[in-house]
């Protein structure tokens, strides 16, 4: 049983662990085998948030590239999407013979609670008692910080078969009165099933390149809750709140500076992407970040017109449901990268393997 | 510096060059205001000066851009 890590010092394990590692085959290293997605059944259009925003579907698509996004009933909690996704993920990874994990990571801006964190109870709800199980907390590159720690503690030995989900019921902290942000984010989760394997395999992480500014703390927030600041006299205070232009330029910049960052230590031209993941928060920033990398159109993944900006969950819902609809294949070379509040970025880069993703929308 | 900013508009934004005056606004180029964050990246990437979107939204017009950018890496 290993004691949760906060992401730094995994990360510090990680970089340890890969420049100690003799080069070439015995060294342990983080394996994809396994990929789910969930999506809750009820779609808002753009249509149905003009009935009572001002705005448009016109204004949203042009300025997002979003048409519509899944939300979540008013029952269903955070721990509900990771527990459907991670039940997928592990369903997947069966096919390929690994059928136990010993670790759940849980990547997410909007836990059930502040207290607990949520990975236990969908540990628990998945039939893994007393598994290791944390939450990660970096908004929206929170799956590459994720992915950092899971990869980390399966290349120092501490566990075997990681469960990693990325999961947000993001509308439950949004302003219903804030078009800008209102519009732009939506529910969902996805989970990747990694197990110690060899840096050569396919389905091996490549290395996470990591980073924060934390004087851009104001950046993107939830002012009121925690303890800089329990309760607030303006009810706005308890809702997610975003500078989007400064936002807009910093993420470029950023996600453009990691991922050429990322493809260095793996040794990759930016001509050897096959597919280019990278979180979905705007179309017209995911365009930018690939024209800056030389990136073309047909080989981005996206999917943020069918389900908006999903913070967290929204790297490995775009790679599982890429998997299973066929546009992610076998031995694709997989650039990631992510950025949020924070403010935090990151990027990785993966060859995809053979595996039967299963990516699913709840029924009504 | 007019030339460089007109060259931008047109490879970067893919604005045709007849469109493109002097006096054009912004928003008749067709720029809305996440273009004009993509402008000040680029103008501080291409011509090494740093401005922001909110500075081209406060110039308005190509000409006191191409002002406001030529004064600022005078001043540089």
């Amino acid at each position: 049983m290993i004691s949760p890590a906060p992401a730094a010092t995994a990360v510090a394990t990680a970089t340890a662990a890969r420049a100690s590692e003799p080069a070439g085959k015995t060294a342990r290293h983080a394996v994809i085998c396994g990929a789910g997605a969930w999506l809750p059944p009820r779609v808002l259009t753009n249509d149905d948030l003009a009935a009572h925003l001002e705005t448009s579907d016109e204004w949203i698509r042009s300025r997002t590239g979003i048409a519509a996004r899944h939300v979540a009933d008013s029952g269903t909690a955070t721990g509900d999407l990771a527990t459907e996704a991670g039940a997928l993920a592990l369903k997947s990874a069966a096919e390929s013979g690994v059928t136990e994990v010993d670790a759940v990571v849980l990547a997410t801006t909007t836990p059930d609670r502040l207290c607990p964190a949520t990975a236990p109870d969908v540990a628990a709800r998945l039939g893994l008692p007393e598994v290791a199980a944390w939450d990660v907390s970096a908004v929206c590159a929170g799956f590459l910080y994720g992915l950092a720690t899971a990869s980390g503690v399966i290349a120092s030995g501490d566990a075997e078969r990681v469960l990693l989900i990325g999961a947000e019921v993001f509308t439950r902290i949004l302003n219903p009165n804030d078009r800008t942000t209102a519009v732009i984010f939506g529910d969902g989760a996805g989970a990747l099933v990694l197990r110690a394997g060899q840096a050569g395999e396919p389905g091996a992480v490549g290395p996470c390149v990591l980073g924060s500014d934390g004087a851009s703390r104001d950046l993107i927030s939830v002012p009121a809750g925690g303890s800089r600041q329990r309760t607030a006299r303006d009810r706005e205070d308890y809702y997610f709140q975003m500078r989007g232009r400064e936002v807009y330029r910093h993420a470029v910049e950023r996600l453009t500076d990691c991922s050429l960052a990322a493809l260095a230590r793996a040794g990759w031209r930016t001509g050897d992407v096959d597919r280019f993941a990278p979180h979905q928060a705007n179309a017209r920033i995911c365009a930018s970040v690939a024209k800056r990398l030389n990136i073309t159109a047909e080989r981005r993944l996206d999917n943020i017109d069918r389900v908006g900006n999903t913070a967290a969950a929204s790297i490995p819902l775009l790679l599982a449901e890429a998997a299973a609809d066929g546009r992610l294949r076998a031995r694709d070379q997989v650039l990631i990268a992510g950025f949020g509040g924070g403010l935090t970025w990151g990027a990785a880069t993966l060859v995809w393997p053979e595996l039967t993703a299963f990516a699913e929308c709840g029924h009504r | 510096m007019y030339e460089q900013l007109h060259k931008i508009i047109e490879t970067k934004f893919q604005v045709p060059a007849e469109e493109i005056t002097p006096q054009s606004t912004f928003k008749e180029l067709g720029l809305d205001s996440l273009d004009l964050v993509e402008l000040a990246v680029v103008v501080e990437q291409e011509i090494g000066v740093r401005i922001t979107d909110d500075d081209l939204i406060e110039a308005g017009r190509l000409d006191a851009a191409v002002d406001l950018i030529t004064s600022r890496s005078v001043a540089a």
